[in-house]
This record gives C-alpha cells, sequence and structure tokens, in this order.
C-alpha cells in the first residue's frame, strides 16, 4: 500500500475547477515533485491535502495509509503524519516560538498516547536541532517568525517538519523568497529526514531546488491536469524547455 | 433632600443611611453630609450621563443592599485561597473595605493609617463628590479612610488584597484609599480585588494618589469579582514633576465593573503609562474609562487597553485625554483592540481628544476583530487543535499590553490568571 494515495482528484474554488482528476501514488523513502507554471494548480494541491477551508473536493479522494485524509480535520490531518511547509509562513506576534513548538509538540504526543515533553528534554531537542539548521539560539524566544528573514522563516518550517516527524512532506515553494546560502541549508534539513517510512512531496516552480533536493520522480501539473511524468531528468528537461509544449498539448 | 424627577429608584436612600454606623469623627461626619447633599439629588448616574451611556445601573439599582457595617453575618477569617501569592509581598487584606490587621503583615517603609492620623488635606482633594457621581456615593457612606504613606523607596511589593464578603443579604461597602509618595519614594502596589460566593456585593472603592517629584508609583489592580457582583471604582491621581506611575488593570469578571482612572500632570516630566487588559464571558460588563490631563508641558502618558469577548460580554473603552493650551511638547498616546470570540458580545470605545496646545504629539488608535483564519490555520497544520489555537492566539492578542507590566513576577502572575480564565472557559463554541 502508497504511503499517500491521490485518487483522481478534482478540486472546484467557486465554479471554477482547479484540479481535474489528479492520480499521484508515494510510497516511503521517495521523494516526488510537481513542477509547474504559475496558476497551474500547484498550491490548491497541497492546501487542500493539508485542509485549508475553501476547496471543494468533488471527487475523488486522499489515502494516507489507507486513511481518508478529507474525513479528518486539517489538525487531525497533521497529527496523523501530514506536514506542510507553507510558501508562506505566517508571522503570529504574541505566540514565541518555543510555546508554540512545544504546543505542537505536545499535540502529536498526546494523540499517539505518549506523554507530554518535560521541560528539559524539550530545551535539549531543540537547540540540538536549531544548530544543526544553523539558527540562532535566541530565535525560539522570538515571536513565531514575527521579523525573521526569509531565510529564517523557511529554516523554521524545517525545525518544525524535524520536531514533528511527519509521515508525509508537502513542501509548498520552498525555494521561494531563499538566496542560495540559505537553499542549501534548508535542502540538507530536508534529506537529513529523508527515510524509508516517510516521503516527500515537493511543489516547486523551478529546477534550482531539485538540484539539491534530488527527486525519485517528477512530475508536471499543467491546467491542473499531471501532462507528463517521468525521473529526475524531466526537471532539467523542463528547465532547458520550460512548460510551452504541455501547456500546448493540455489546451 | 430635593429629587429631579425621572431619577431611578435606587438602594442608596433615607433607609440605608440610617442603617450605616454614624462616624464619631466630626471632620468625616461633616465631609459624608456635603456629599450627600451632592449625590441626593442627582442619585445613580443614568444613560443620559455621556460618561455613563455605555455602562447602565438599572441592574444594580435593584439589588437590596445594605451597608456591610450593618451585616453583623460575614465572618471572613482567611484570605480565600485562589487569591494569587506574590513571592516577597507583604499583605494588607481589607474585609468589605475595612482594614484587618490579623489577616495583613507589617511593611517596612510604609506607614499605614486610619483616617485619624492621616492627612485631612488628602481626604477629597482628587476624587470631588461634584467630579463623579460614583466617588460622591462613596464620599456619603465611607466609613473610614486608609492611607498610606511612602517616604522611600519600598523593596517589598504591597499586596493589597480586597475581599467582599455577604451574609444573607447583599451588602455595598465604600472603601477610601489614600496614597501618598514624598519626593523620590517608590512603591509597588498589587490590588486584588475578589469575593466570596453567596449574595451579591456591590465595592464602590475611591482611591486618592499623590505623588511627589520624582517618586515612581508601579499599580497592578486585578478584578476578578464573582458573576454576580459589583465594581465601580473611582481613582484619580495626581503627578508632580518628574514623577512616574505604572498602572495596569485586568479585568477578569463581575455581573458589571467599571474602572475609572482619572490623572492629572502637575509638573512637567511626569510620565503616565495606564495599560489593561479584559477577558469577558457569559454577561460580563466592564468598563474602562480612563482621563489624562496634561495640564503642563513635557509630559507623556501612554495608554494600551486590549480585550477579549464572549458570550453576551459587553466591553466599553472610554479614553479622553486632554491638552490644555500651555502644555507643549506632551505626548499623549492611547490604543484600545478588542477580539471577538463569537457573534454575542459587544464592543463600545469612544476615545476624546481634547487638545488646545499646538506643539504636541497626540495619537489614538482603535480596532475590533476576530481571529485570523489564516493564523488557525497554521497552527491545525501542526497538529494543534481549534480550542488551544484559540488560546494560543487570544493570549498572544492579550499579550502586548500584558507585556507592558514592568514587574515580573506580577507579569508572570497576571499571566497565569489569563491562562485560568481561558481554560476555565470552553473556547470550543467561538465562532
Amino acid at each position: 500500500m502508497a504511503l499517500l494515495e491521490i485518487k483522481n482528484l478534482h478540486v472546484s474554488v467557486g465554479d471554477r475547477e482547479i484540479l481535474k482528476g489528479i492520480n499521484l501514488s508515494l510510497n516511503g523513502g521517495e521523494v516526488h515533485a510537481v513542477m509547474g507554471p504559475n496558476g497551474t494548480g500547484k498550491s490548491t494541491l497541497s492546501n487542500v491535502i493539508a485542509g485549508r477551508a475553501g476547496y471543494d473536493v468533488t471527487q475523488g479522494e486522499v489515502l494516507l495509509d489507507g486513511k481518508d485524509v478529507f474525513a479528518m480535520a486539517a489538525d487531525e490531518r497533521a497529527r496523523a503524519g501530514i506536514f506542510l511547509a507553507f510558501q508562506y509562513p505566517v508571522e503570529i506576534p504574541g505566540v514565541s516560538t518555543s510555546s508554540f513548538l512545544k504546543t505542537a509538540i505536545n499535540a502529536k504526543r498526546r494523540a499517539a498516547g505518549q506523554k507530554e515533553i518535560d521541560a528539559m528534554e524539550f530545551l535539549k531537542l531543540v537547540k540540538a536541532k536549531t544548530k544543526a539548521l544553523g539558527m540562532a539560539d535566541d530565535m525560539i524566544k522570538r515571536p513565531l517568525n514575527v521579523g525573521f528573514s526569509g531565510g529564517e522563516k523557511k529554516r523554521a518550517e524545517v525545525l518544525q517538519m524535524t520536531l514533528l516527524e511527519p509521515r508525509v512532506a508537502i513542501l509548498d515553494e520552498t525555494d521561494s523568497g531563499l538566496d542560495i546560502d540559505a537553499l542549501k541549508v534548508v535542502s540538507d534539513g530536508v534529506n537529513a529526514l529523508r527515510r524509508e517510512d516517510r516521503a516527500f512531496l515537493v511543489i516547486t516552480h523551478y529546477q534550482r531546488l531539485l538540484d539539491y533536493i534530488v527527486p525519485d520522480h517528477v512530475h508536471v501539473l499543467v491546467n491542473g491536469r499531471i501532462a507528463a511524468s517521468g525521473g529526475k531528468e524531466l526537471a532539467l528537461e523542463l528547465e532547458a524547455e520550460g512548460y510551452a509544449k504541455y501547456q500546448g498539448a493540455a489546451a | 433632600m430635593k429629587r429631579a424627577p425621572g431619577l431611578m429608584d435606587h438602594p442608596f436612600g433615607a433607609d440605608y443611611a440610617q442603617r450605616t454606623l454614624a462616624p464619631a469623627d466630626k471632620h468625616l461626619a461633616g465631609f459624608r453630609e456635603q456629599a450627600r447633599a451632592v449625590f441626593e439629588p442627582h442619585g445613580l448616574p443614568g444613560p443620559k450621563n455621556e460618561s455613563w451611556r455605555f455602562t447602565p445601573l438599572r441592574s444594580l439599582a435593584k439589588v437590596p443592599f445594605i451597608p456591610a457595617d450593618a451585616a453583623d453575618d460575614v465572618d471572613v477569617s482567611a484570605v480565600p485561597p485562589g487569591v494569587v501569592s506574590l513571592p516577597g509581598s507583604a499583605r494588607i487584606v481589607l474585609v468589605n473595605g475595612v482594614y484587618r490587621r490579623d489577616l495583613s503583615d507589617a511593611i517596612e517603609g510604609v506607614e499605614i493609617f486610619g483616617l485619624q492620623g492621616a492627612d485631612r488635606n488628602l481626604l477629597g482633594h482628587l476624587a470631588t463628590a461634584a467630579s463623579a457621581p460614583l466617588a460622591a456615593l462613596n464620599a456619603s457612606f465611607m466609613t473610614g479612610a486608609l492611607a498610606l504613606r511612602v517616604n522611600g523607596a519600598v523593596p517589598a511589593t504591597l499586596h493589597l488584597i480586597s475581599i467582599a464578603a455577604a451574609g444573607n443579604q447583599p451588602v455595598a461597602f465604600h472603601p477610601r484609599l489614600l496614597i501618598s509618595l514624598a519626593p523620590g519614594a517608590s512603591l509597588t502596589l498589587v490590588e486584588t480585588h475578589c469575593g466570596l460566593p453567596g449574595q451579591a456585593t456591590f465595592a464602590n472603592p475611591v482611591t486618592e494618589i499623590t505623588l511627589g517629584e520624582d517618586a515612581h508609583l508601579r499599580r497592578y489592580v486585578q478584578v476578578a469579582e464573582q458573576d454576580d457582583s459589583f465594581h465601580l471604582a473611582t481613582t484619580a491621581v495626581a503627578l508632580a514633576a518628574n514623577s512616574r506611575m505604572e498602572g495596569f488593570h485586568l479585568g477578569l469578571g463581575g455581573a458589571l465593573v467599571r474602572q475609572e482612572v482619572n490623572v492629572v500632570m502637575r509638573g512637567t516630566a511626569a510620565a503616565l503609562e495606564l495599560h489593561g487588559a479584559y477577558a469577558l464571558g457569559g454577561h460580563d460588563h466592564h468598563d474602562f474609562t480612563t482621563s489624562v490631563n496634561h495640564h503642563v508641558p513635557g509630559c507623556t502618558s501612554s495608554q494600551v487597553f486590549k480585550g477579549v469577548v464572549d458570550g453576551e460580554s459587553h466591553g466599553v473603552y472610554q479614553g479622553r485625554i486632554h491638552v490644555a493650551r500651555d502644555a507643549q511638547k506632551t505626548d499623549a498616546r492611547q490604543q484600545h483592540k478588542a477580539l471577538f470570540l463569537g457573534r454575542g458580545p459587544q464592543i463600545d470605545c469612544k476615545p476624546e481628544l481634547e487638545i488646545y496646545a499646538d506643539d504636541v504629539q497626540c495619537a489614538h488608535g482603535a480596532a475590533t476583530g476576530e481571529i485570523d483564519a489564516d493564523h488557525m490555520f497554521f497552527l491545525a497544520a501542526r497538529g494543534i487543535d481549534p480550542a488551544t489555537a484559540r488560546m494560543l492566539l487570544v493570549e498572544a492578542f492579550l499579550a502586548d499590553a500584558v507585556e507592558r507590566i514592568s514587574d515580573e513576577t506580577v507579569r508572570a502572575a497576571f499571566g497565569r490568571d489569563i491562562q485560568g480564565w481561558l481554560s476555565r472557559r470552553n473556547l470550543k463554541a467561538a465562532a
């Protein structure tokens, strides 16, 4: 059984159909990249799997370990192991990064019937992980994402991913707003999390990210449909030739 | 005595006056008589009184209160266990407004008097009967006063605990607190106003605060009355040159609560910080009314009030800033923001700026809103359930005000009180 199974997924926003029958199957240990031009439904795909409001699923299903994802609320999906790394992580003034992280870790632990993390254990864990990601020590004392640079925000996303140990991580345009150094640090963080029982869905507009997070499968999303699938070489081909030939075919 | 037509009936008439103890002190007896002559013709303020438009007193006026000093069945032998314990603080305990030496600590550097030892000139010099109807009510029936005089720097925090307790009948009490800091003196004062379950109580305190030059007062007030109780407090403050006052008002319950603070700058370079936070549910009503009067040049005042409202509650903020013609180089700011947790609550906000000087910096801001859906989704995407997410966001919203409390112990204690309120209240139902 695939870890994440997307079957004939149709999604509308208002009267407009955005996704028109997506089929994807992610097995443990795999990295799948979804590439496509702007406005083609990439973010819709990630948002609808994570459970953001405002999307109508008109047909199809998404299964995590065989369980119906759409039967779960967004927070239940996250505790079941779906992690969305945001393209634009939100700033939340007044909520310290550390209390946010602790709350999130404990939500997952409680759901799994484990006891809450104790303060010392938490600090030790976070310290080790922030160091590995090259983050400043005082970052966790600051309000969540407030005043963080683009790079810091994406590092914070990877930190959360590291601490929450998801089954399926969806990276929504993680490369946007990153310079090459930050891109490398973030990619290293993601690569360190690759495991046999975890899958990644990397959504991106550019090939550049895929130099660092090397995918097993690449899918081209155009006009709400997967227009082509292939290995990592497909990404290079798209970089060289653009999306024009798929856009023509899909139209 | 003559009464104007159309007045609402209220329990503070001749019967009430007869039941309360007549003061032995001649000065006080005269003071009371004068105040009653002011209170009687007008009674309790009604909806036509601009300052009381958003805070109707009809529910208060219907309760058959008796004076607390006439209730012989009230027995309080300890501070209620829910009252915050502040490490390193000394306690002053009042029961129905009466100082209880047996429950209080001595405190180094603070002289405590009844009216006998106090400076008589301080009584009624700031909160005059003519200036506020509830100060007039207080003056009409006050049975004594508690005066605190501070001459130097007081190292310990003074924790004043005012307990409202009724016997078989609802009780009202009218305490008067006179606080004076000599030039250069400093004090941190925490006030906890709470009540015991039982019949309704009505606390009607008036506090008059005088700061000498270079004096520094930090005053943190928390009102957490019982759900069916009334608390209408008036504070009047005079600031001398270079003095500093930091005030914080926390409101977490009570059927009808008003915290009114009137400040006058009397010397240049005085600095006022006056902040507050509130969390209301059920049918709570909480009113913050401030009036900051810049009479002299070069003073600063800053106010940040933030509140969350749930259920059918009602929050009120009225902030008046008056800058006199001579008060050049004034810097006066105020802000009120409220967060709705449902569609039932109501907020009234009335900023009022009267500026007669031309070289000043004045600003006010007011906003209301709901919890941000993007914030909720972000937290959900990290596995945090909606009730917990709301708690985090509400706490964060109030933190903007609470973080202005400079005393760490008090900041943490008030933060815990807010957390307690939030976890007691079921926020799941909120829209």
